[in-house]
């Protein structure tokens, strides 16, 4: 039986402002395609594999079907490109349906993208992104052979993939709500405008809640991670709010008239090559489904490290809920495979 | 102090204002041009405004720009008047140029806008002598070049580019990727997916924005003009956009389809940011209204101004062309001025 996989490839992925506002590492579409290549070849250890592949319009997908090794079938999903989040959305709600896993190389904005749409379909995800949380930097054909194994079932799912938590957000204004879903963090950052969307300066943070933190981890995350640790995986999450407009204290050192007398300072990597002071005014470790709430004059909402949703006179509440997409344990799909066996050929 | 801070909301309504006032100036001269009335050629900036724009209001008013064939909203994003533009654009005396420059090369040096260009290509290096002049000068003013996708592939442009980052200049280069060079579509111009992975052989900050978001191209170049007078060297900024004319008016455009544009104009900068606007509260769905239609009296108000205005004399054919005086040219305009000129 043909074992189906997705794939998808942000071209846009890694190479945003933080290049020049940050240590941000720079990701080019070649490393990209390289690693795609890597991916495909991964996933002939399984035999009879075919590959659906999210289109673009950089001509990176049409070099990544390419290159493709001999053996393995490589088609494009039939979907319009808009050059947007709303395609890996779109190639992740095909495979929902056509994919047995699915292969995401990006950053924590993609893999949130497909989690949206992706169901229950295993996903790997492969860092090209920036600081990111949820991806990882895995090689290639390590995660390709991952993911071959999971999609054709020679290494169970169930026993290897993990559910991510995700945070849900409600933006009230008036008699008006948006919804908003983030995967590892939301935060509410005193912001005029989305603009180039990354977090360039701690200082704009006012809160929010993770579905995950880990003082190992940049952002929001890991301000909550210096606080307490949360397991991606575990129910529930932690929202915080900080004592003083910003995070970064190392800023403004006079800084002494807080709104609010700090009850916690803690030390965290608020973005790359930044290691901030922060004055957390509370934090609550959440239960499933708990909202935590901020009004908010004028702002704007932060999903997964970048600015997504302007907010003015309205109220946000946040909660952690556990239905997030199921993530791939490479390592853990690899060394089940090999205890059972499928490395030795004699 | 930028020019307009889009972080207030006045200033974000002078941001919609010029961004309007370019569309209604370009959308006026696609009219002109296809009844004849406009002597030369056309490049229109509908779709783009938001780089422009975005871009200008973010750098200081003495700072340069240089522009591109395409380079009407770049002149209105710096402040110029668009009576003067339009009197340029039917070729009269009191246009920019005295006349004589035209679409493509309407110039206001005072406003620190150097020049459009009909040359693909030619405004980088002219940046990054702006950008020398004010480093040898040890002046504060920052030089941005605007230019595009197909100028990427230009020789000048990376002798521009590698002159200002090695010696850590004051510039900023902005490539505004409308997706096509004239009819080629930009992934089979270039062997990069994003424009701005050319920085790294640089060995500058290079990223991609939002085109089509004035607050991303704002910040964006903000970022990169502090990072510029701070001494650091230059950034190059990639602005994903669209144009929704053709290369040029008359342009049949067989090279995209109107599914093609209308998935750009769903994001139509305008639209978006007049949207986000009106859900903070900030504009009115009618002073909207009443903005667009003083805005578009204005513009018509510039096509009467320019049409009464009247032609350059004959005999100065040949002025303003020359920094130096030529004698040839000299004899010639005498001459005609003896004759009393011809009749047009």
């Amino acid at each position: 039986m043909t074992t189906t996989i997705g794939l998808v490839v942000n071209p846009a992925a890694g190479r945003d402002i933080r290049r020049l506002t940050g240590g941000a590492s720079v990701s080019n579409n070649y490393a990209k395609r390289r690693t795609a290549g890597c991916v495909l070849a991964g996933l002939t250890l399984v035999d009879d594999v075919e590959v659906l592949v999210m289109p673009d319009n950089t001509g990176l997908a049409n070099r990544i079907v390419d290159d493709a090794p001999d053996g393995i079938g490589v088609e494009f999903v039939e979907m319009t490109v808009t050059a947007s989040g709303r395609d890996s959305r779109a190639a992740a709600a095909h495979f929902a349906d056509h994919a047995d896993a699915v292969v995401v190389l990006g950053g924590d904005g993609t893999t949130r993208d497909v989690a949206q749409t992706i169901g229950d379909v295993p996903v790997v995800s492969i860092s090209t992104g920036t600081n990111n949380v949820v991806p990882t930097p895995v090689d290639g054909t390590v995660a390709g052979a991952a993911a071959a194994l999971v999609g054709s079932g020679a290494v169970s799912a169930a026993e290897t993939t993990t559910r991510h938590g995700t945070v849900e957000v409600d933006v009230v204004r008036s008699e008006e709500t948006t919804v908003i879903r983030g995967l590892a963090t939301v935060g509410v950052l005193d912001r005029p405008f989305v603009g180039t969307r990354a977090i360039l300066d701690p200082s704009d943070i006012v809160g929010g809640v993770v579905s995950r933190s880990s003082p190992a981890e940049i952002g929001l995350s890991g301000i909550a991670g210096g606080l307490v640790t949360h397991r991606p995986d575990e129910p529930g999450g932690v929202g915080f709010r900080l004592a003083r407009d910003g995070a970064d204290r190392t800023d403004a050192p006079d800084a002494t008239d807080a709104a609010t007398d700090p009850a916690t300072t803690v030390r965290a990597i608020t973005v790359p090559g930044r290691l901030s002071t922060v004055d957390v005014a509370e934090h609550r470790v959440l239960d499933d489904g708990e909202d935590y709430a901020f009004e908010v004059d004028r702002g704007v909402i932060s999903v997964d490290g970048e600015r997504e949703h302007e907010v003015r006179n309205g109220t946000v509440r946040l909660r952690p809920v556990t239905d997030g997409p199921r993530l791939v344990d490479v390592e853990a799909v690899l060394e089940r495979a090999a205890d059972d066996g499928r490395f030795r050929l004699g | 102090m930028v020019v307009l801070d889009i972080e207030t909301e006045d200033g974000q309504r002078e941001a919609l204002r010029r961004m309007l006032t370019i569309r209604a100036f370009d959308t006026k001269a696609a009219d002109l041009f296809s009844d004849g009335e406009l002597p030369g050629f056309v490049h229109l900036y509908v779709g783009e405004e938001a780089v422009g724009v975005g871009a200008c209001s973010a750098l200081e008013s003495d700072d340069y720009i240089t522009s591109t064939h395409r380079g009407h909203g770049h002149c209105i994003a710096k402040g110029l008047d668009p009576d003067l533009m339009m009197a340029e654009l039917f070729g009269k005396a009191n246009g920019y140029c005295n006349g004589k420059g035209g679409s493509m090369h309407i110039a206001d040096v005072d406003a620190g806008m150097l020049g459009a260009n009909g040359i693909v290509g030619a405004g980088p290096p002219l940046a990054t002598g702006a950008a020398l002049t004010s480093h040898l000068k040890g002046e504060d003013t920052v030089a941005l070049a605007f230019f595009g996708d197909g100028a990427v592939a230009q020789g000048q442009v990376h002798e521009a580019i590698n002159l200002a980052a090695t010696w850590d200049l004051p510039a900023v280069f902005l490539v505004e990727n409308n997706q096509y060079g004239e009819a080629t579509p930009v992934e089979k111009q270039h062997n990069v997916q994003n424009l701005s992975e050319t920085a790294e052989a640089y060995n500058i900050p290079g990223f991609t924005v939002d085109g089509m978001d004035i607050t991303a191209v704002y910040e964006a170049v903000k970022e990169a003009r502090k990072r510029a007078a701070d001494g650091e060297g230059p950034t190059f900024i990639e602005a994903e956009t669209y144009r929704y004319h053709g290369h040029f008016e008359g342009d049949q455009q067989p090279y995209r389809t109107e599914e093609d544009v209308a998935i750009w104009k769903d994001r139509d900068a305008i639209e978006t940011f007049k949207r986000r606007l009106v859900d903070a509260g900030t504009i009115t769905e009618d002073e909207f209204d009443e903005m667009k239609a003083e805005i578009d009296q204005q513009i018509e108000d510039a096509v009467g101004k320019a049409k009464d205005a009247a032609y350059p004399d004959p005999s100065e054919a040949y002025e303003d062309m020359f920094n130096a005086a030529v004698p040839e040219i000299s004899d010639f305009s005498s001459g005609m001025r003896a004759d009393g000129g011809e009749d047009r």
